[in-house]
């Protein structure tokens, strides 16, 4: 085990480094073999790989995090600053079916070392060839149809200091082909490298009691981070139901954990899994549901298990309530996990309940309340989402969450103090 | 030798490929007898096989409502409501023209008593047990109004006559006026389930309960009459109209047939023929499940009719070579080799004439299309196969004298080859004054009188009209707006007002509404105080008054089909007598305006609760009736269409003549026409049977031209001149088509005395068109063909085909609009015309700037691009992304909309780039606001033809530019989750661009208003705008939407719309 500790690289910016050497050696050798036009000079044999168009944008935050009450543990400090940046290259060639696009990220957190991290969100080539489509590169993609608990997203890894709701990922490398057909779309993947959960430093608030040993994460494959996986998806949409499918086979995105030294140490373990994932739009109302099995994982007393997890539920909009533009969504959504108590998440056996509120104004203001309930142990959380644009290029968001009632166990305790306000400011180039 | 041998050279031109084809065919047919034989008892086995399930005949009257026709379906609605109604009136009239003496009320009592015990009753009333209220004390009464009818003295009799001739409930409902005649009304459920058997059940008991009953009470006379009685009336019509004419029917086709052959056994192999075809037609009949009906029972009759007209051909062809040769196989050969073409052409086209009728709204119509159809179709196989088979079997006699009948035909042919500069204007002059009476014909559906007088329940029905109250009724259910609306005083005035204006319209006899319950209830409630004779001040006082007197009311007595469930709409029923139905729709306008005018509660909840539908509309059996001929004209005119370019197509095919085929039409639809010009001046009034007429016709009178100019054309083939054609033509087919017009014409006139009116008005125009198409082919034609060819030297084939095609458009244009054209459809045809040029634009790509001002001038911007594909099938509606480029926080947000047909939400996707999610979202929001512009998702939806209905109003110049015409068209969304109570679009005349939309909301105010400006066109033929501006009257918001960089060659295609790819084209 390699224990030393040393400097290297974030893994991300090495692993971008690599997947940039490797398009652009294929970029090279393309040029290289494409004959030129008799009589052309040198310079226009690369000719053809000038976009037809090239666009920069993206967005720079400030960030300013408040807690309720002061932290639990000793190594944690209290309230958060901090600054992101995420601009986006994007290169088109032949009417758009190449494109290439890059987007990196970076975030400055004033407390959480951890937090402070660098990752190349998106890398990718992407060809379309009428119904075939390969996407070459590093790149994120989202699984699933409900809104609080992901089950079936399984190609890219949580960035969790970004949020501890888990809809920020990290950039996953990949090889994508897929095929439409008449029933709907094909897909095959080829994940050449893992990427480890992000999780909070000692300092950093929103962790399980004992620290996190990111780096010195195990796996249980003798290749570790380079241990390929592969997975298979069809998506198809039948009347007024989607309907999805997955297989996915390699290690685990959610780590297991050991504790070492009074740190807790991630643990990857390979898995086999298969799921399903469907909503039925029916008038106003959508129905949604996902369901996993999965072989592999270890489970909070660090054992295999077979198990089966699914959420599902419901989104009912009133449109135009009360003569007004506005539109409010009803959300209901219940998860359950065969594994209980075991299971390494907050959501063994939980009930979530929301309203989502749309003024439909030129601000696109939005408001997203929502409450969770687990059903064994009665600990609560309310979550708050709130959106407005103040200006053409900025907008402001206030995110806030609340614990409420928090179990004694092991997963839930940490949070017990951590209720907090979070502010962003966003601006859009 | 025959005068008309020549055809039957052997010499004739080699080049003739059809002729060597129908020779060959004629030997195998000759050939092969047995098998013909086998064939048809396979065919009459198949037929056999379903028979049973077309009888007993359908007796009802709704037969004539298609399930999708909107009028039927609001009549549904209305009788699930309120209760569907059949009833039964039992007309009393007393010898001594008095219905107020003991007798007679014993008898009434007795009656009333017994009908109870009637199957399927749900509700009896008369005088006697009519509720009558009124106050003792403090005390609600509410009893029988004769409670003993037994033992009544004459006192009490008289107590009675003064009750009923007071009260509006009874007065020239119940009771005349003048107390001579009263009825019992037995209301019954009919559950449906055996429709066949219910009604002639309930007849049957009544007619026996009525002799035991009156055995008893003599002096007492009763006619029956109601909705029952109708549709017992629908079931024996027909029976009796097979029964009785199917005799007189063989009559006429014996003598004709027997005349025209002279021989008994080939009338009689015509008569096994024509039988075997008109069974095949009912066993196609029985294979569809359906039982016959006062309609189709005539399709028998239709098709033997038809029939004939083949068999004579082949007959009277063989008749021909007779004197030649005494072998039967080579008479066979030679007719069939003659015949053959023109007889499948002719059988053909028949057939799809008939087959046309399944255009027609009406059911019975495409039932007798589908059979008249088969069988015809039959009678073509048969007279080609069986047909020759028993000629060569049958013994008939050879006779070797030559047919006297060329030689008359010969002399009439020559005297039109003679005279032809004198027919051709004179016919034409004849055929358009005769076209000249359409005009003057009406549409009129009166189903009580669609059986003549002969009928007893005609009499019956015309005697309660006059004497006692109207049959017809419309039914009018006023909402309220609201549930227990029906208390509110503010609405029972406005239903008491209705009721009264009503009452005073020309032809009402009486109207059946609760407010003259409720007005009663409150004068018994103030110790029957006659200044209290009004309705109630108060809500509560009128809901109080009519639960006290729910609770007081007899058994089945109750107020379930006077009151919806939830107490928010009442019932009106209008009875009216003695009227046409263009009286009744000039009652239901009035009222209609009426209310709009007077009602405002009314009105209101109507509009809120009927979009698309204006003004207050009635229903019933009767309103169905009133306006089923203009919606069947309509929807046939497309049949008729269809039919004449099919036909057209199969002529021409057959004659290998596009030239000859156009001619044809010109003798194919005047007769019709004319037919129906004649009808104009003639009756005038014209049954549902109208709309068929002309379908049905076309494919019969076209068999004559066929035969006509296949010979003429082959005289010409083979070197004649146009006069000597025309002789030849008139030789070899003359006496045939004559013999077969008169044969038609005579089945038609014995179907024509059909004692229902619908069978009789479709005979007897079918009759007279037949008669004016042997006219038109004998002295037209003629004239027209050797005119056309004269001026072969100098015309074209082209030139002659666009002057036939004038002639007819000609003779169209003076036909059709006198039926056709109506606001609706004008409307309809704009909005079709405007999306047919919008037809094949395949896919674009544009940019669009959305510029949202607020009412104190505030902007806010979004830009997008918009990429729409068009899918061919025009049952799905097109594709369209949007993908966002700014705001900057919205960029590269996708939403992707596959359009579906009105009710059906559009299928769509969102796809939010910040988590790289596609979501289907819901698209039942269609009147939300989209991105907080004012435009709607509905408005910025694809907007397909069949998502409204159109009404034309007017043409004058566009608001956007007064150079140009616009047409100004109002539309309804068929969504009732539409957004608007409608919308008016001004569409330029010119390219058909919308111009400008105002919408208004569903209260009917102006909400919006939308101009469009910039007009470019793309592709040579697609127009799109550069901008347009959508302003809220209400809110004085408003939204520009500036669209740029229009491009129709961008290359995308239908994966690109796959919801799977929309992350790839959102960026």
């Amino acid at each position: 085990m390699q224990m030393v500790m040393r400097h290297r690289r974030p893994e991300a910016t090495r692993f971008a480094a690599g997947v940039f050497c490797a398009l652009a050696g294929i970029a090279a050798l393309i040029a290289l073999v494409s004959p030129a036009p008799a009589g052309a000079e040198e310079a226009n044999r690369l000719a053809f790989l000038e976009p037809e168009h090239a666009e920069i944008y993206g967005n720079v935050e400030l960030e300013g995090t408040l807690f309720f009450q002061p932290p639990q543990f000793d190594d944690q400090r209290r309230d958060d600053v901090s600054m992101a940046i995420e601009p986006t290259l994007l290169l088109e060639w032949n009417d758009g079916d190449t494109v290439f696009t890059f987007t990196p990220f970076t975030r400055f957190d004033s407390q959480d070392d951890h937090r402070t991290h660098f990752d190349i969100r998106d890398m990718k080539i992407e060809q379309v060839s009428g119904d075939w489509a390969v996407t070459f590169g590093v790149d994120r993609e989202f699984w699933g149809r409900t809104e609080a608990v992901h089950l079936v997203d399984i190609v890219n890894q949580t960035d969790l200091v970004e949020g501890i709701d888990g809809e920020e990922k990290l950039g996953q490398p990949l090889l994508k082909l897929s095929r439409l057909t008449g029933i709907g779309e094909f897909s095959a993947y080829y994940f050449p490298y893992f990427r480890k959960r992000t999780l909070p430093g000692p300092e950093g608030r929103l962790r399980l009691p004992l620290p996190y040993a990111t780096e010195r994460a195990e796996f249980e494959t003798g290749a570790e981070e380079w241990t390929p996986a592969f997975a298979g998806r069809y998506t198809g949409v039948f009347g007024d139901v989607d309907l999805g499918l997955h297989g996915y086979w390699g290690l685990s995105r959610d780590p297991s954990f050991r504790v070492s030294r009074g740190r807790l140490l991630p643990v990857y373990s390979r898995i086999a899994q298969a799921g399903i994932d469907a909503q039925y739009t029916f008038g106003a109302t959508l129905w949604k549901g996902e369901a996993i099995l999965r072989q592999g994982q270890r489970n909070a007393s660090f054992e295999r298990e077979l198990y089966v997890a699914a959420t599902g539920g419901l989104e009912h909009t009133l449109y135009q309530i009360g003569g007004t533009d506005a539109d409010l969504g009803l959300l209901l959504e219940g998860a359950y996990d065969s594994r209980g108590d075991e299971a390494l998440t907050a959501f063994d056996n939980e009930v979530v309940g929301g309203l989502r509120l749309t003024l439909n104004d030129t601000q696109d203001t939005a408001v997203l309340l929502t409450g969770a309930v687990d059903v064994t142990d009665g600990s609560a959380s309310v979550r708050l989402e709130a959106e407005r644009r103040l200006t053409p290029h900025i907008t402001a968001a206030v995110e806030a969450q609340g614990f409420f009632n928090t179990a004694d166990d092991f997963v839930n305790r940490g949070f017990a103090d951590d209720s907090f306000v979070r502010l962003k400011i966003k601006y859009y180039f | 030798m025959p005068p008309d041998a020549s055809h039957h050279a052997p010499d004739a031109p080699p080049a003739n490929g059809g002729r060597a084809l129908a020779a060959r065919a004629a030997g195998f047919i000759v050939a092969n007898r047995w098998l013909w034989v086998l064939s048809t008892l396979a065919l009459i086995a198949f037929s056999a096989a379903r028979i049973d399930q077309i009888w007993p005949p359908d007796p009802s009257a709704r037969i004539f409502f298609a399930p999708e026709n909107p009028d039927r379906q609001a009549l549904d609605q209305f009788e699930a409501r309120f209760a569907k109604d059949d009833n039964l009136m039992m007309v009393v009239v007393p010898e001594g023209g008095d219905v107020f003496t003991p007798e007679t009320l014993a008898a009434i009592g007795a009656l009333t008593e017994a009908s109870w015990q009637l199957p399927l009753v749900r509700r009896v009333d008369s005088l006697t047990n009519f509720q009558h209220t009124y106050a003792e004390g403090d005390e609600l009464i509410v009893r029988d109004l004769v409670p003993d009818p037994g033992s009544v003295t004459p006192a009490e009799a008289e107590a009675a006559r003064a009750v009923a001739l007071d009260r509006i409930e009874l007065l020239d409902r119940m009771v005349s006026a003048d107390g001579a005649v009263t009825q019992v009304l037995v209301r019954f459920m009919l559950p449906g389930a055996d429709p066949q058997q219910e009604v002639p059940l309930i007849v049957a008991e009544t007619r026996e309960m009525l002799e035991r009953v009156l055995a008893g009470h003599p002096g007492i006379e009763v006619r029956l009459t109601g909705s029952v009685m109708i549709n017992n009336q629908f079931a024996t019509s027909g029976k009796e109209d097979s029964a009785n004419l199917l005799g007189p029917m063989f009559l006429v086709i014996l003598v004709i047939v027997g005349l025209a052959l002279r021989s008994v056994f080939a009338t009689l192999a015509v008569f096994v023929v024509i039988s075997l075809s008109a069974f095949a037609g009912l066993g196609a009949l029985g294979w569809m499940g359906i039982p016959l009906n006062s309609v189709t029972v005539l399709a028998p009759l239709y098709i033997m009719t038809l029939a004939v007209a083949s068999t004579v051909h082949i007959l009277a062809a063989a008749r021909q070579t007779m004197p030649e040769t005494a072998d039967r196989k080579e008479w066979m050969r030679r007719a069939l080799t003659d015949h053959l073409g023109a007889i499948i052409v002719a059988c053909v086209t028949t057939a799809i004439g008939f087959f046309s009728l399944n255009f027609s709204i009406s059911p019975p119509f495409r039932q007798l299309g589908n059979i008249v159809g088969c069988g015809v179709l039959a009678a073509l196989v048969l007279t080609l196969t069986l047909l020759p088979t028993l000629v060569t079997v049958l013994p008939i006699r050879r006779r070797t004298e030559p047919p006297a009948t060329g030689v008359a035909m010969g002399r009439l042919g020559d005297w039109v080859v003679r005279r032809w500069r004198l027919l051709l204007p004179g016919m034409t002059v004849f055929a358009i004054i005769c076209a000249g009476g359409i005009t003057r014909i009406a549409l009129e559906d009166d189903f009580l009188r669609y059986f003549d007088e002969r009928y007893e329940f005609r009499q019956d029905t015309d005697f309660t009209e006059a004497r006692l109250t109207g049959v017809n009724a419309l039914e009018f259910a006023l909402p309220a707006g609201e549930a227990q609306g029906i208390n509110d005083p503010a609405y029972l005035r406005e239903v008491e007002a209705f009721s009264a204006y009503m009452r005073g319209q020309p032809g009402v006899t009486s109207v059946a509404t609760l407010t003259d319950t409720i007005a009663r209830l409150n004068m018994d409630m103030h110790a029957d105080d006659p200044a209290y004779h009004r309705l109630p001040e108060n809500r509560d006082e009128a809901s109080q008054y009519l639960f006290l007197y729910e609770l007081s009311l007899g058994y089945g007595m109750d107020l379930t089909d006077q009151i919806d469930i939830d107490r928010s709409a009442m019932r009106v029923t209008v009875a009216l007598a003695h009227v046409t139905t263009a009286d009744m729709r000039a009652v239901t306008a009035d009222a209609a305006a009426w209310l709009d005018a007077n009602a405002p509660i009314i009105a209101a909840a109507w509009k809120e609760s009927h979009p698309g539908l204006p003004q207050v509309t009635p229903t019933g059996v009767t309103h169905v009736f009133n306006i089923i001929s203009h919606r069947d004209v309509r929807a046939m005119l497309t049949g008729t269409s269809v039919a004449l370019v099919l036909i057209s197509g199969v002529i021409m095919l057959a004659l290998r003549d596009v030239r000859i085929g156009l001619i044809s039409l010109v003798p194919n639809l005047l007769p019709a026409a004319m037919g129906f010009g004649l009808w104009g001046y003639g009756v005038g009034a014209v049954t549902l049977a109208i709309a068929v007429v002309i379908a049905g016709t076309l494919g019969i009178v076209v068999d004559d031209t066929v035969h006509f100019l296949s010979k003429y054309a082959r005289g010409r083939r083979q070197g004649m001149s146009a006069e000597d054609a025309v002789r030849y033509a008139f030789r070899s087919v003359g006496m045939a088509l004559l013999v077969t017009t008169i044969g038609l014409f005579g089945g038609f006139a014995v179907l024509a005395q059909s004692g229902f009116a619908v069978n009789g008005d479709l005979a007897k125009l079918t009759a007279i068109t037949i008669v004016l198409a042997l006219v038109a082919d004998f002295l037209l034609l003629p004239a027209l063909l050797i005119w056309l060819d004269k001026r072969s030297t100098t015309m074209t084939t082209r030139t002659a085909a666009v002057t036939a095609a004038l002639v007819l458009v000609l003779a169209g244009a003076a036909t059709l609009p006198a039926l056709a054209e109506t606001p609706e459809e004008k409307g309809l045809a704009i909005a079709e015309a405007a999306d047919r040029r919008d037809l094949g634009w395949g896919s674009y790509t544009v940019e669009g700037e959305m510029v949202l001002r607020d009412s104190a001038g505030n902007e806010s911007r979004r830009a997008f691009e918009n990429f729409t594909y068009e899918r061919e099938d025009p049952s799905l509606g097109d594709m369209g992304i949007i993908v966002f480029q700014r705001p900057r926080d919205i960029r590269g947000t996708g939403l992707l909309t596959h359009s579906n047909i009105e009710p059906q939400d559009d299928d769509q996707w969102l796809y939010l780039p910040a988590i790289k999610r596609v979501k289907r979202i819901s698209s039942s929001n269609r009147t939300g606001k989209f991105v907080s512009s004012e435009f709607s998702y509905e408005d910025l939806g694809s907007q397909e033809v069949p998502d409204y209905t159109y009404r034309w109003l007017a043409d004058e110049p566009c608001p956007t530019d007064a150079g140009l015409t616009c047409h100004v068209v109002e539309s309804y969304p068929k969504n009732p989750k539409s957004g608007y109570s409608k919308r008016a679009a001004w569409i330029d005349t010119a390219e058909y661009r919308v111009q400008k939309i105002d919408f208004y909301n569903r209260r009917g105010d102006l909400e919006k208003t939308l101009t469009y400006a910039g007009y470019k066109e793309y592709k040579g033929q697609y127009w799109r705008p550069d901008f347009m501006r959508m302003v809220n009257h209400q809110t004085r918001k408003e939204t520009d939407l500036v669209w740029s960089a229009y491009d129709f060659s961008a290359p995308l295609g239908e994966s690109d719309f796959d919801q799977s790819r929309l992350p790839r084209l959102a960026r």
